[in-house]
């Protein structure tokens, strides 16, 4: 062309649809900024791989696995059932449903808030430039006043298992599978692999987790994951840690482990050993942002990482989680736009969605005596729990650390049913400093699981009601 | 020394059967109260049932695993005297936290930390603090052991924005900001855009002296506690807590200017003309939300000290509500400015026209001050009076300031004549 590079002038521009990139959008709309929205796969695409391949479509097989699971557990205690069946078929139409449904919600807010959504691939090159190639192969560029950088992860390969789509499947794979595989090897013990590998026991495959590391969970505080392996090994999962995955061989995967090499029964092989930002392909050192061999972006307190440009979500530091990158999104749409915004979260819970599911925020004891705090803990056994006897759940616990020195809730780790919901109480208890007396003297509704807390808490004051001593910290 | 049959204590919730679990001691063990005893598991619940009595166990009832009605000789102690042993152990958390520390505390002392960590405030506190530009780090916090709450964060933006001209307290857009956006442009609006006008003219109108004078405050602090006291005698809290030096310093002014007519007085060089007024309505810097207001205590000489004290705390309550009507702010013929309650020691007021002066007051702090040849401390404050030199002039300000001084270091002489 000779005409060269005409580019449209853009006041805000955001890479990615995510929920950090969809977040950002409205956030700065709400600003009274002009948004501009880059999504790769478009309007079907938006919210990300957290909307379209992860979060919720994972938590949709968990829900069905746990179903078809509960009914069998219950039958000792009454529920009369001749056999459950799963069709991943029918799961698949469903969730295809509930998740385009979700996705043209995501689209309306975008919309309704005045977000112009850009169907293509955002490259930059220039520092106030990017260039976006549509799928009609057309290049359209963008002049950009800001830019806010959100544009995720993907799995990363193993060298030896390149992911096929067939037989090797990386998550997205494994949430699209349209029958339970007989057998299933998962090579990465971690939330992901943990979360599918559950799922597809319960669902019927026959599941082994390969895990290099001597335990799994490897990025949670060791004393929470216990319940987690004895329920994965009581729903007939072969857990081999300190083993790695070698090949694959006809029927079987190869591992190497500490009783040396070994052939596992893997109709399919799913690899979840992590994911990584992407940035490679952005362009960015043409926009002045050099990414570190970790291929994330350096940003501020403000997620700026140069005056015009912020990043948010996975393709910066800090855990890979989307509630993480919308908190961000809503600091670098506020600090690009003027306003005095930071960062400053003291506590971002994770959850893991495994039977039992865990719930943590905040710190370990071991991580608040080496930030120099007074750690006191207290642990409240699930198995004191009336609630939780009644869904058939005694492994597990919500423990409270506390800072003595200053008299509050720094951490609050629960392993049990639906601790992913129940861990937020203690996000909150954690960023507005409740003192555990404040948590105790909280009224908690029985019969809950959120008395958990409260008991933990009294646990701590030295006045349980249902158990009468703190346990230590990995204590039986 | 008497055999004590412990029975296994109903645990609650309609339990009427436990198990053994553990026992926590031996047949022939000295217990003492509090101690742990057993550790037995309910449908409920594992509870450690606590020792009821110091003494001697002589025998235990039962081995783990066996199931015991509530109500059961759990184990027979010979109890000792009846006494509870005080400071025995608890069986709660605290203990197993207190022994876990020991190694804990230890590794400190190795190397010590400081007590790391963030400033202690909620979310909303953390973002008032980015707004006001205000560094948590140096907030001293006012709640439980250093929490930092909102109104820390106010009262260190108030302070950290003193500025030496009689805004006390400059409002969120003029104070300076941890990390401002390039060009950012904040409007003029509202109380901000009067403030600027208005000081504007001010200071291009007005030639300006200021008179500064040292003020012993020993008397005046001493004073101000007795009145304070005799307050909350009465019963009356809302007094002593208006009896801050302001309406002191108010009195000492009013009764001064009767004597300095100048002081009191307005200019019109249109007309060129002095109007001595007569009457004396005080304005009052006072701090709100959006800026500096000065709202008027209206014939102060013909008010009592209590009156002026409750309505000068009146008027900053409603300063801060944004409540102030129009006729509290009208017609002020002299303004005090005490921005020592912001910490600063010495100011340097701006005077509002047509007024002709803006009494200054510093914070009272202990100095080293010569008292007959000798370095001895007393808290002092320091007035900075400006005056407008087109109606005074150094002597006749600085006869106005000596009397205002005389009054507050003889502050007896306020209630000279009492109205």
């Amino acid at each position: 062309m000779v005409v060269g590079e005409f580019a449209d002038a853009v006041d805000l521009l955001v890479l990615g649809g995510g929920p950090g990139g969809y977040a950002a959008a409205i956030r700065a709309a709400q600003l009274g900024r002009e948004v501009t929205l880059v999504e790769r796969a478009g309007p079907a695409g938006l919210g990300g791989v957290c909307l379209q391949v992860g979060c919720i479509p994972s938590k949709a097989l968990i829900e069905l696995a746990d179903a078809a699971q509960r009914t069998r557990d219950m039958r000792d205690a009454g529920l009369g059932s001749d056999g459950v069946s799963v069709s991943l078929e029918r799961f698949q139409a469903w969730r295809g449903e509930l998740c385009a449904g979700l996705a043209r919600g995501v689209g309306r807010l975008l919309s309704d808030g005045g977000v112009r959504i850009v169907h293509g691939e955002a490259r930059f090159n220039r520092a106030d430039r990017v260039a976006v190639r549509t799928p009609d192969d057309r290049v359209v560029f963008f002049e950009f006043e800001h830019a806010i950088v959100a544009t995720g992860s993907r799995p990363v390969a193993l060298p030896g298992l390149p992911f096929d789509g067939e037989r090797v499947l990386d998550s997205t794979a494994a949430l699209a599978l349209t029958a339970v595989p007989s057998s299933l090897a998962v090579v990465g013990a971690g939330y992901i692999g943990l979360e599918l590998g559950t799922a597809l026991a319960k669902l019927g495959a026959r599941v082994t987790v390969v895990e290099a590391l001597d335990r799994v969970l490897p990025t949670v505080d060791a004393s929470l994951t216990a319940p987690v392996l004895r329920r994965l090994r009581a729903l007939g999962a072969d857990v081999r840690l300190r083993s790695t995955a070698q090949a694959l061989d006809d029927g079987a995967l190869l591992i190497a482990g500490p009783e040396g090499e070994d052939r596992i029964a893997a109709e399919r092989v799913v690899v979840a050993v992590g994911r990584t930002p992407n940035t490679d392909a952005l362009g960015l050192a043409e926009a002045g942002i050099d990414v570190g061999a970790d291929g994330l972006i350096a940003v501020g307190e403000d997620m700026r990482a140069t005056e015009r440009i912020a990043a948010v979500g996975d393709v910066v530091a800090g855990p890979a989680l989307a509630h993480k990158a919308t908190a961000e999104a809503a600091v670098a749409a506020e600090a690009l736009s003027g306003r005095p915004a930071a960062f400053d979260a003291r506590a971002i819970p994770v959850v893991i969605f495994t039977d039992p599911e865990i719930g943590s925020v905040g710190l370990t004891e071991g991580q608040a005596g080496d930030a120099g705090l007074d750690p006191v803990v207290a642990d409240f056994p699930l198995a004191a729990s009336g609630r939780a006897g009644t869904l058939r759940a005694r492994d597990g616990f919500t423990r409270i650390v506390a800072d003595a020195a200053t008299d509050r809730v720094v951490g609050v780790h629960i392993v049990g049913p639906h601790a992913s919901e129940l861990v937020a109480g203690g996000a909150l208890a954690i960023e507005l400093m409740a003192a555990p007396g404040d948590v105790a003297a909280t009224i908690h509704p029985h019969p809950t699981l959120s008395e958990g807390l409260r008991e933990a808490a009294e646990l701590l004051l030295g006045r349980p009601l249902h158990v009468a001593r703190a346990r230590a910290p990995g204590a039986a | 020394m008497a055999a004590l049959e412990f029975r296994l204590p109903d645990v609650g919730e309609g339990i009427a059967t436990a198990e053994i679990v553990a026992w926590q001691v031996a047949e022939g063990d000295r217990v003492r109260e509090h101690q742990d005893l057993v550790e037995i598991q309910t449908d409920k619940a594992t509870v450690v049932i606590p020792c009821p009595a110091n003494g001697v166990i002589t025998r235990l009832c039962g081995t783990p695993g066996d199931t015991l009605d509530v109500g059961t000789v759990l184990a027979v102690i010979e109890a000792e005297g009846g006494a509870v042993a005080p400071g025995a152990p608890g069986n709660g958390a605290r203990d197993g936290a207190a022994g876990a520390d020991a190694p804990r505390d230890a590794r400190a002392a190795a190397a010590p930390a400081p007590r790391a960590g963030l400033p202690l405030a909620a979310p909303t506190t953390r973002r008032l603090a980015r707004e006001l530009g205000v560094a948590l780090e140096d907030v001293a916090g006012s709640g439980p052991h250093g929490r930092i709450v909102r109104e820390d964060v106010e009262r260190a933006a108030a302070a950290g924005a003193a500025p030496v001209s009689p805004a006390p307290a400059a409002p969120a857009p003029a104070a300076p900001r941890a990390a401002p956006a390039a060009g950012e442009v904040v409007p003029l609006r509202g109380v901000r855009r009067t403030i600027a006008h208005a000081l504007t003219r001010a200071w291009l109108e007005v030639p300006r002296i200021i008179d500064y004078r040292e003020v012993d405050a020993t008397a005046l602090q001493r004073a101000r506690a007795s009145l304070r006291q005799r307050a909350l005698d009465r019963g009356d809290e809302a007094l002593a807590r208006a009896l801050t030096p302001t309406p002191l310093v108010v009195r000492a002014a009013v009764l001064a200017a009767r004597d300095h007519p100048y002081v009191n007085a307005s200019i019109d060089l249109e007309r060129e003309e002095i109007t001595l007024h007569g009457h004396y309505h005080v304005g009052i810097a006072t701090s709100g939300p959006d800026g500096l207001t000065v709202p008027v205590v209206h014939d102060a000489d013909r008010r009592s000290l209590a009156e002026i004290a409750l309505e000068i705390a009146e008027l900053a309550q409603v300063a801060r509500e944004r409540r102030l009507r129009p006729e509290q702010l009208a017609g002020p013929t002299i303004t005090v400015n005490n921005f020592g309650s912001l910490g600063t020691w010495l100011g340097t007021p701006i005077v509002r026209p047509p007024e002709v002066v803006n009494l200054g007051v510093g914070a009272i702090r202990d100095r080293v001050v010569a008292v007959d040849g000798a370095a001895v401390v007393r808290p002092t404050l320091v007035l900075s009076v400006a005056g407008d030199h087109r109606v005074l002039d150094g002597d006749t300000l600085g006869a106005f300031v000596n009397q205002v001084a005389a009054l507050l270091e003889s502050p007896v002489l306020l209630f000279e004549d009492l109205r």
